[in-house]
C-alpha cells in the first residue's frame, strides 16, 4: 500500500513516455522506407522495374516531347505513384543500374490533394499505356 | 502431402474410419475450380507433433450436387464449409448461405463456371 | 411464453477492436445458445490473388490481409511458392525469417495482453504493455524500414540484412524488454484483477480443445501439445531453442500466461538467433513458375495458418486458399460461451485475441 502511494506519488514528476509531436520532431531512421526517386539521365528503358512493381506505381507512357537520352527509343516517359507505392522496393532490386537509375529514399509521400488529380490523372496514364 | 481420391458418395464412411480426433487435426475444407463445371472439394488433416504429415481427401463433383455433410464427425468444420457454400455457391447439406455474402445473394465468386 | 432473451454482441461494442457480431440467447444472466456473424470485412483477397496480381507480387498482397501477423501471412505464401518451384534458400535467411517472426509474436502477443487488461478494468497496465511495445516496434523497423507492413520477405530469401551494431542495438533492448515481461508475470499471477478474476472463467478442457481442433495459444492453455512450429521443418526451430509452452487450466488465466511465457521463449529465441547468425548470403534467385499443389502451415501469434496454392506452370496461380487462425477456431469460441455468463462476454472475447481482418480476408 505505502509503495504503491510512494510510486504514484513519483509518477507525477516523471516525464511522459509520448513525444511532444509538434513542438519535438520525431527523429526518422537513415534506413526508413520511403520515397522511390529516380535518375532519369541513367536510366537504360529496360522497363523492369514496371513489370516487377505489385501494385503498378510505375508507368512508362509514350508522350509527345520525351526526355533526351539515346536508349529512350520509344519516346516513353517515367511516371510514379506515391500514392500507390508499397515501398516494397522490389523496383529497385530488379534494376539493373540501382543507386543511379533508381534508389529508394527515406522520404515521407506527398499528401495528396484534389488539385493534384491524384485519382483522375493516373487513371488517364493507365488508358494511355493500355492503348 | 498424401492426396487420396474418393467418391462423394463414400466420403463420410472414409472420413469416419480415419479420423481419431486425438490424432488427427482437422485443417480446414478447401474447394478447388476445375474445368467443365467441375470441383474438386478437399478434407485436409494433420497429424499432432509428426513433421510434415498431412493427409487429403478429396472428391471430384459437379457444379449442381450435393455434398454431405461432415459436421457431426468433426465440428468445427461447420465455419468451412458454409465458406465453400458462400464462394463456390455449392449445396453442402445443413450449411446456409451469408457467411460473407448476402443471405439471397446469387454470386459465386471462386467458380469458373458459368451461373 | 419464451423463457430466453437475444442479446448481440457487436458488430460495434465498446470492448471489441474489429467488428463480430456473437449473437447470445440469455436465460437470465447465463448464455445458453451462440450464434455468429464474421463476414464484415470481406475484401475478396483469395479472388484477387487469383485473377489481378501475378505469383511474385502476391506475398505483398498476402501481407496486407492482417496488419499483426503480415509476415506470417506473406512468409506461408513465399515458403509454398519456394515449395513449387523447388528452391532452396540459404541458412542464414531462414534464420532472419524467424527472428522476424518471433518479433511479430511478441509484439502481437503484447497487444493481446494490454488488451485483457483494458476488459478487466485495469487502464494503466494497458498504457504500460502498450508503451512497452514500442520498443519491439522500433526493432521491427530498424530491420524491415517499416513498422507495420514490413515487406520483408520475398521469394528467394529476404530484402534487408543486419549489421553488427544493428543486432547489438536490437540485443540491448531485448534485454530490456525481457525484464519487463518478468515484470508482467508477477503482476499477472499476483493482482487480483489480473489473476483471481480470470480464474475459471471461459473454460475449455482438453477434450474439447480436441474435439474442435483448436490452435494456437487457446489450444495450448487448455493442455493440447499443439503448435505448427513443432511439425514443420522449412525452417530451424528445433536449433533456436523452442519450447513449446502449455498449461493445464484452460481458463482466461491460463492464457493469459501462455502467452507470457511464450513472449519469453520469443525472446530467447531471437537472443540465440542474433548472437549465432551464420555468415552468407540473404537472398538467392528462384526461377521457374509454380507448378502443382501443396499445403505450408506456419504457426501465427493467433495459432495455425495454412495456405494451399495451386499454380499451372503460369504467372497467374490457379487457387490461393488462406486458412487464418482465427477463422478455424470459431466454431470453438461458441463452445466457451456456452454456460459463461453474459456479462464475462467481452473478457472471454478478448482472451481469444480474434483477429477479424484475417477471419474475413
Amino acid at each position: 500500500m505505502l509503495t504503491s502511494f510512494f510510486k504514484a506519488f513519483t509518477n507525477l514528476f516523471k516525464k511522459p513516455q509520448t513525444i511532444d509531436y509538434p513542438v519535438t520532431s520525431i527523429e526518422k531512421d537513415k534506413e526508413y522506407r520511403g520515397l522511390i526517386e529516380y535518375g532519369e539521365s541513367e536510366c537504360i528503358y529496360c522497363l523492369k522495374c514496371e513489370k516487377a512493381c505489385p501494385p503498378g506505381a510505375i508507368l512508362f507512357v509514350p508522350v509527345e516531347n520525351p526526355p533526351k537520352n539515346e536508349k529512350n527509343k520509344k519516346g516513353l516517359k517515367y511516371h510514379y505513384n506515391p500514392h500507390l507505392c508499397i515501398y516494397c522496393s522490389e523496383c529497385v532490386r530488379a534494376c539493373p543500374k540501382p543507386e543511379e537509375a533508381l534508389w529508394q529514399s527515406n522520404k515521407k509521400p506527398p499528401i495528396g490533394i484534389k488539385d493534384d488529380k491524384v485519382n483522375d490523372g493516373w487513371f488517364e496514364l493507365e488508358k494511355l499505356k493500355k492503348v | 502431402m498424401k492426396k487420396i481420391e474418393v467418391s462423394i458418395e463414400s466420403v463420410r464412411e472414409k472420413i469416419k474410419e480415419f479420423y481419431d480426433y486425438k490424432k488427427w487435426h482437422f485443417l480446414t475444407l478447401n474447394g478447388v475450380a476445375l474445368e467443365d463445371d467441375m470441383l474438386e472439394i478437399q478434407w485436409i488433416f494433420s497429424e499432432y507433433a509428426v513433421k510434415n504429415e498431412i493427409v487429403v481427401y478429396y472428391a471430384h463433383v459437379n457444379c449442381d450436387e450435393v455434398i454431405p455433410s461432415v459436421v457431426d464427425i468433426i465440428p468445427s468444420a461447420i465455419i468451412s464449409q458454409r465458406e465453400i457454400v458462400d464462394m463456390f455457391g455449392v449445396n453442402i447439406e445443413g450449411s446456409e448461405k451469408g457467411l460473407y455474402l448476402d443471405e439471397d445473394s446469387q454470386q459465386r465468386p471462386l467458380r469458373g463456371c458459368s451461373i | 411464453m419464451k423463457k430466453t432473451i437475444n442479446i448481440p454482441i457487436g458488430s460495434q461494442h465498446i470492448a471489441l477492436l474489429e467488428p463480430v457480431r456473437f449473437k447470445f440467447e440469455c436465460e437470465n444472466e447465463k448464455i445458453v445458445g451462440v450464434g455468429s456473424d464474421v463476414g464484415f470485412v470481406h475484401r475478396g483477397i483469395e479472388k484477387a490473388c487469383t485473377t489481378k496480381f501475378k505469383f511474385d507480387g502476391i506475398g505483398y498482397v498476402v501481407a496486407r490481409v492482417c496488419g499483426l501477423c503480415a509476415i506470417t501471412h506473406s512468409m506461408t505464401y513465399t515458403a509454398s511458392i519456394e515449395k513449387l518451384i523447388g528452391g532452396e534458400i540459404t541458412q542464414k535467411a531462414k534464420y532472419l525469417r524467424i527472428l522476424l517472426l518471433e518479433l511479430d509474436r511478441v509484439h502481437s502477443h503484447m497487444l493481446c495482453l494490454s488488451h485483457t487488461c483494458e476488459n478487466a478494468g485495469f487502464e494503466a497496465m494497458f498504457m504500460r504493455i502498450m508503451g512497452d511495445r514500442e520498443d519491439i516496434m522500433e526493432i521491427q523497423e530498424l530491420i524491415t524500414g517499416n513498422r507495420v507492413q514490413f515487406d520483408y520477405i520475398s521469394i528467394g530469401g529476404v530484402n534487408r540484412d543486419i549489421d553488427a551494431a544493428q543486432a547489438k542495438n536490437i540485443l540491448a533492448k531485448l534485454e530490456l524488454l525481457k525484464h519487463k515481461v518478468l515484470g508482467y508475470i508477477d503482476e499477472f499471477t499476483n493482482n487480483w484483477s489480473l489473476s483471481l478474476k480470470f480464474k475459471g472463467i471461459g473454460v475449455l478442457t482438453l477434450d474439447d480443445a480436441y474435439r474442435f481442433n483448436t490452435i494456437g495459444p487457446l489450444a495450448r492453455a487448455s493442455g493440447l501439445q499443439a503448435d505448427v512450429r513443432n511439425e514443420i521443418d522449412y525452417l530451424p526451430y528445433d536449433e533456436v531453442g523452442f519450447n513449446m509452452q502449455t498449461h493445464s487450466d484452460g481458463d482466461i488465466n491460463a492464457r493469459n500466461l501462455v502467452r507470457l511465457s511464450e513472449l519469453l521463449n520469443s525472446i530467447e529465441m531471437c537472443n540465440n538467433i542474433l548472437e549465432g547468425l551464420p555468415e552468407g548470403e540473404i537472398f538467392t534467385k528462384l526461377k521457374g513458375k509454380p507448378k502443382g499443389d501443396t499445403v505450408v502451415r506456419f504457426e501465427a501469434p493467433r495459432g495455425e495458418l495454412m495456405y494451399y496454392v495451386k499454380g499451372n506452370g503460369s504467372a497467374m496461380l490457379d487457387r490461393v486458399r488462406i486458412k487464418t487462425p482465427t477463422f478455424s477456431s470459431i466454431p470453438a469460441f461458441s463452445h466457451v460461451f456456452m454456460g459463461a455468463d453474459y456479462a464475462d462476454a467481452p473478457a472471454i472475447l478478448a482472451s481469444f485475441d480474434p483477429c477479424l481482418s484475417c477471419t474475413a480476408k
